[in-house]
């Protein structure tokens, strides 16, 4: 597999993309945000330094999901009203892309799927159900949050900074699902909730005194 | 598409530490532990809720506090090890609820380690509970849950409010908030649901001895003794009261085959049998006779001696003796037959037996006859009187005894269990029924 | 735990019945006497039981 390479336009330092299909990535030296087009890479906008946060995980961080190896390529920070979560971009040894979030260290994994008849997001309250993939899903939390910061490669373009609803789904096996409003269309990512020691996590931030 | 020279190496984001800053109200020192995971830290000197996010620990909320506020038993920064991971005490608050006019406080620990999901940590009255969010989801019916197959009771249902914090926290915490707090237990286990108006967090406890929290924590001195029976304390009996029965049931029916079999393997060997007839006359006369002697054979057993006599609303007492012809060993003892009889307002009555018989302990095989000496009331000068002298017979008051040496424990070990359910869920949304006819219920 | 103690108990209260009706055990007192000379079958009224006291009726109606 055969890794792009660029130069960023703003400072000139070599990209290069773990990820064949990432659509954006964020310059480690100058922090700007990079998209890719057909030809090259354009700047679209400055990422201010992110905020001191807890999370473990950092860029390049490896793991195991499922007896398939991943590495971690690139983050969204949200924030809202009552704290923050990452999500991790990650990629498996396969190349399928897949997210990790990260919520107060409660891990879970989730991929981009497709179900039909997916409600809007003034169509959502706390307590539905839905069934996708033969899993019962119960709404359990609303969270109205905005982009915070990026870093790293990401399957997608995204900057915005207003607010965007998600549905966190729940169910009875440990099953994970949330509905991303970013767009009109709601997105549907389904996953399931990991323990971070069933993750064998390799190249973790460390904490003084930990 | 150019590659040019090797990047510059990057330069390394500071390492996460623990934060040392100042109060913006008061300008006490304020520390951060929780690595970024507080989104407010509370100033304990003036008593303000700070968002812990903002570099200038903006004010959120100030709060009233009592001086007669107990300070936590863990103190913050206290680290411990619990179920095999490290984690250090962040955070506390005192929370209640108020149930009939009636005020119930407990306390809640925030525990850290960046690595692991925030746990957490209840005492009340010296019951401690080990807390963790739930990922799964349980299924709640009319007045249960089931979580991960267990099924849990419904316990309580109550309104929580938040009256006193301090420390970190990784919500938006303040005094005076509330939630909708509702409990099941199933011992050592307790699930609880916090609903507010945006969410639904449910949470797994598991009852922890205080104890366990002392050596977890290094604490000095011991933990308060607890006060009462806390919702999901395990049974101290740890007994399963069912099983208790089960073997009852299987020694009862085993006790009712080795009784049979004993019966059957009795001899019961009528030795001596003999009728007479007692005349209480010259007073002067000597009563007392020796009977033939007699057979005892077999291994050492027992022996029965019946008496028969036909008394009607009179008595006659028989002073025996049993004599080892050879060895001169006797075993002594007085009978009394007697037997009366009549009608009065409540209708016929009676009282006593025409029949008495006593069993003789550990008698050797032998030759042996009886002395008798019989006694009589005498108004009734003449009374006829048999003697039976049975070798080997089965003793019912011992499979009596043993009975009821196999059901004691057994009711014990269940009363005991009974009366600390009693105990617990006295403190319920549903109390058992008070036994007394003076207590009122609501 | 406690179901082992109740099935060991229960085993002894059942060992332990067996064992007192084979030995011919009995719920009556009686008082046992020895060295009663063989001159009490000539003479039975010269039978005293020294250790139990001489019964004699004391109650009754």
């Amino acid at each position: 597999m055969t890794q792009p390479v660029s130069n960023c336009p703003n400072c000139g330092a070599k990209i290069v993309f773990k990820w064949s299909s990432s659509v954006q990535t964020v310059c480690p030296y100058c922090k700007s945000i990079l998209v890719r087009t057909d030809v090259d890479l354009q700047k679209v906008g400055q990422v201010a330094d992110l905020p001191p946060d807890s999370s473990p995980i950092q860029l390049n961080t490896e793991g195991i999901y499922r007896n398939k190896a991943f590495v971690v390529i690139g983050r969204i920070l949200y924030e809202y009203d009552q704290g923050g979560w990452n999500e991790w971009h990650i990629t498996m040894n396969d190349g399928t892309s897949a997210w990790l979030s990260d919520a107060q260290n409660e891990f879970a994994v989730s991929f981009a799927s497709q179900a039909p008849g997916l409600p809007a997001s003034n169509q959502i309250s706390v307590g539905q159900r839905f069934t996708w993939s033969g899993q019962n899903y119960t709404l359990s939390v609303i969270t109205a949050a905005h982009y915070r910061g990026v870093e790293g490669e990401l399957p997608f373009e995204y900057w915005d900074k207003t607010d965007v609803t998600f549905a966190d789904f729940r169910t009875q096996t440990g099953k994970f699902a949330t509905l991303d409003y970013s767009d009109e269309q709601p997105a549907l990512y389904l996953g399931e909730f990991v323990e971070f020691d069933d993750l064998k996590l390799k190249n973790l931030r460390s904490f003084e005194g930990w | 598409m150019g590659a040019g020279h090797p990047n510059p190496p990057l330069p390394t984001p500071p390492k996460p530490q623990v934060k040392a800053l100042n109060c913006p109200g008061c300008g006490a020192a304020i520390v951060l532990r929780s690595m970024g995971h507080a989104e407010t830290v509370v100033c304990a000197s003036c008593h303000s809720i700070l968002d812990a996010k903002d570099p200038n620990l903006q004010i959120l909320q100030k709060f009233q506090a009592y001086t007669s506020e107990i300070p936590p038993m863990i103190p913050l920064g206290t680290r411990g090890k619990l179920r095999g991971t490290d984690y250090e005490v962040i955070g506390f608050q005192r929370r209640s609820i108020t149930v009939e006019g009636v005020r119930y406080d407990w306390h809640e620990y925030v525990l850290f380690n960046p690595y692991k999901p925030i746990r957490y940590l209840t005492e009340y009255q010296g019951h401690w509970n080990d807390i963790s969010v739930c990922k799964e989801l349980p299924v709640v019916e009319f007045a249960s849950a089931t979580y991960l197959g267990e099924r849990y009771k419904h316990f309580q249902s109550a309104d929580a409010a938040t009256n006193y914090v301090l420390g970190e926290f990784p919500w938006q915490v303040r005094v005076g908030e509330k939630a909708s707090v509702t409990e099941y237990v199933s011992p050592p286990r307790v699930l609880s649901s916090e609903k507010t108006e945006n969410e639904v967090t449910w949470s797994l406890g598991e009852y922890t001895y205080g104890a366990d929290i002392w050596k977890a924590f290094n604490l000095s001195g011991s933990a308060p003794e607890p006060i009462g029976v806390y919702e999901n304390q395990p049974s101290p009996v740890h007994v399963d009261v069912k099983a208790i029965w089960k073997a009852f049931a299987a020694f009862a029916i085993l006790l009712l085959v080795l009784m049979a079999g004993l019966d059957i393997s009795a001899h019961k060997t009528v030795a001596f049998d003999k009728n007479y007839l007692f005349t209480s006359g010259d007073p002067k006369a000597e009563a007392s006779f020796v009977t033939d002697i007699f057979d005892l054979d077999g291994h050492t057993s027992n022996v029965r001696v019946s008496t028969s006599a036909n008394v009607s609303n009179s008595w006659i007492y028989l002073n025996y003796a049993l004599i080892n012809q050879d060895t001169g060993q006797a075993w002594d003892f007085g009978r009394e037959v007697s037997y009366y009889y009549g009608t009065d307002s409540d209708g016929a009555w009676n009282e006593g037996s025409t029949h008495d018989s006593v069993v003789i302990p550990s008698v050797p095989a032998g030759k042996y006859y009886l002395r008798i000496e019989p006694e009589s009331d005498a108004r009734h000068p003449s009374i006829a009187y048999s003697v039976e002298v049975t070798r080997d017979v089965t003793v019912p008051g011992f499979f009596g005894i043993a009975f009821l040496a196999l059901l004691i424990p057994a009711v014990a070990i269940t009363w005991r269990s009974l009366s600390f359910e009693r105990a617990r869920w006295a403190e319920s949304d549903h109390p058992p029924l008070q036994l007394s006819s003076s207590g009122d219920n609501d | 735990m406690f179901k082992k103690l109740y099935l060991a108990y229960g085993l002894l209260v059942l060992g332990g019945t067996g064992y007192a009706q084979h030995s011919g055990w009995s719920l009556d007192r009686i008082s046992q006497l020895k060295n009663i000379p063989k001159s009490v079958r000539d003479n039975p009224g010269s039978y005293r039981s020294i250790y139990s006291g001489y019964h004699h009726y004391t109650g009754g109606k």
